[in-house]
């Protein structure tokens, strides 16, 4: 799977049985709607947090092809506000984060009803030194 | 099984033909349209020239094409041992000359088929999703469908269809495009005047693209027949005969039919054959159907309480529909008899479903080639063929690994 900004390889991180995929050159992250299934468990509970979130218009944010079926993903806002966006694949193959994006969005929402996206992420890529 | 196979042998000639006159037609009209006289022959000799290729190519590697279209890779024992022992068993059971070539494809959606020319030259997909799922009965059951699907030669058909489809859907694509950007660039060129030849090759064109877009849905259709009900319901018959267990493709059926994964790229290439189909609502879906519905297929086969032989299964087939009418005679007259064996010990699925899932993910990227990186804060780094540096920085503690290429 490429990256949708820079076209590069994408590696696929594992931890607790669930994969992410990220670039190591943007450190961009793609959510998959499969590995959301295997986390949550559950196949309607990963689309509900899929689909979530309101897709915002008129945007001030690059436009990024679904690493999965390469095509025009929307623009969604994740807390009603209009300020901290990120990309849905249209057929719900998955979530892209942009650089930069995922600690504010960690920080106003946790993704999921019961968190655990959040907490995935955050153990995932938010390095907290104090914590280990 | 002869009558059957004459039969395919029999659809899978007047398929090409079929095929054939669709492209002199073409041909002509596309050659007549442009150059009279001397070009309908000329169209006619293009049309039958491409008709050979594209038959060359689908008889010698339609299965390879349809294959690695779908993304499948071939696995070894290694990768999954339980799948290869069930398909060696069932190659001795139905007397195959060789074992056929074992393929998984990395989706979470629950499929399998199976391709190929003849027996000698088969090959049969599953899915990494409908592997992790199934208990040994159940995937003996899915694994003796598809054998039977190759032992009545339904394959070479199936496979001539697809590759025949496919090329037919990409032409019109190629059509449709070139009408639209051919319009587009006349309209800038020759903005009031116009072009009395330009304007001919596109209502040309046109009525290519509009012709080949009806005829995609017509050979769709032509697809589906190849996927018949009767092959179906003779497939499931096949499969309880070689497993002697009904109740393992009953079960794996049913899982199949209960599944509500999340779209991939396969259905997204399947979805709009279903959508653009012509023959929609009333007595012809039902009459134009590929797949029987699953939960008759289930029937039939759990009611087999007598024997696992081709007799039982008419039998089984004549309590729950009514009648036998949709199955053939060579298989109505089957007097031979099979019996019944007992479920495997080994009855639950894979313990836990996340951890099969993830196994089996982890052997489809093996497969094709990814590295994987155990880093000792207990993040695995996956790093596909295609990255170039020669390490990379775990996200989590952010320890660097050196990547051994």
């Amino acid at each position: 799977m490429d990256c949708p900004v820079c076209d590069k390889a994408m590696i696929t991180a594992e931890l607790h049985e669930v994969e992410v995929d990220y670039c190591a050159s943007c450190n961009g992250i793609w959510l998959d709607a499969g590995e959301l299934e295997i986390l949550l468990g559950d196949p309607k509970q990963a689309d509900s947090a899929v689909s979530s979130f309101q897709p915002v218009s008129g945007a001030n944010h690059p436009v990024r092809k679904c690493p999965i079926c390469r095509k025009k993903m929307e623009i969604v806002d994740t807390d009603g506000t209009g300020v901290v966006l990120l990309d849905r694949c249209r057929l719900h193959h998955g979530l892209w984060f942009d650089r930069g994006e995922l600690p504010t969005i960690l920080q106003r929402t946790s993704l999921d009803s019961s968190g655990r996206i959040r907490t995935l992420l955050e153990e995932l890529f938010i390095r907290n030194p104090g914590k280990e | 099984m002869w009558e059957l196979i004459r039969v395919n042998r029999r659809n899978s000639i007047l398929l090409m033909a079929v095929m054939a006159g669709c492209l002199v037609g073409l041909g002509a009209a596309l050659g007549g349209g442009f150059a009279g006289q001397d070009g309908l022959v000329g169209g006619i000799a293009v049309a039958l020239a491409v008709w050979a290729v594209l038959a060359m190519i689908s008889l010698t590697a339609g299965d390879q094409i349809l294959l690695s279209s779908s993304q499948a890779v071939p696995i070894t024992p290694e990768i999954h041992p339980q799948l290869f022992n069930v398909v060696e068993e069932l190659k001795i059971a139905a007397g195959l000359p060789v074992l056929p070539k074992i393929y998984m494809i990395h989706d979470p959606t629950l499929n399998a088929f199976a391709t190929g020319r003849s027996p000698k030259s088969a090959s049969v997909a599953i899915t990494s999703g409908l592997l992790a799922r199934l208990n040994r009965d159940e995937l003996q059951g899915v694994m003796a469908h598809e054998i039977s699907h190759i032992v009545h030669r339904d394959i070479l058909f199936v496979t001539l269809a697809g590759v025949m489809l496919g090329s037919v859907v990409l032409l019109s694509r190629i059509f449709l495009r070139s009408t639209y950007y051919g319009s587009m660039g006349s309209r800038r060129r020759y903005s009031s005047r116009g072009s009395q030849g330009g304007a001919q090759a596109q209502a040309i064109l046109f009525v290519i693209a509009i012709l080949a877009a009806i005829l995609a849905p017509i050979l769709v259709q032509i697809f589906y027949f190849a996927l018949s009900r009767q092959r179906e319901y003779l497939a499931d018959a096949g499969a309880a005969r070689l497993t002697r267990y009904p109740e393992g493709l009953a079960s794996a059926l049913e899982k199949i039919a209960g599944n509500t994964a999340p779209l991939s790229t396969a259905n997204e290439v399947t979805a709009p054959m279903y959508i653009d189909t012509p023959f929609r609502g009333g007595r012809a879906l039902h009459l134009f159907s590929t797949h029987p519905p699953v939960e008759e297929r289930i029937r039939i086969l759990r009611s087999m309480s007598q024997g696992a032989a081709l007799k039982d299964y008419v039998k089984a087939y004549r309590q729950t529909m009514g009648s036998e009418t949709g199955l053939p005679l060579s298989v109505r007259k089957d007097t031979e008899s099979v019996d019944l064996r007992a479920g495997s010990s080994d009855r639950s699925t894979p313990a836990n479903e996340k951890t099969a899932r993830r196994q089996m993910n982890d052997w489809a990227r093996r497969a094709s080639g990814f590295l994987f990186l155990p880093c000792s804060c207990g993040v695995t780094l996956k790093i596909p063929p295609n990255y170039s540096a020669g390490n990379v920085d775990c996200p989590r503690c952010g320890t660097r690994l050196t990547i051994p290429r």
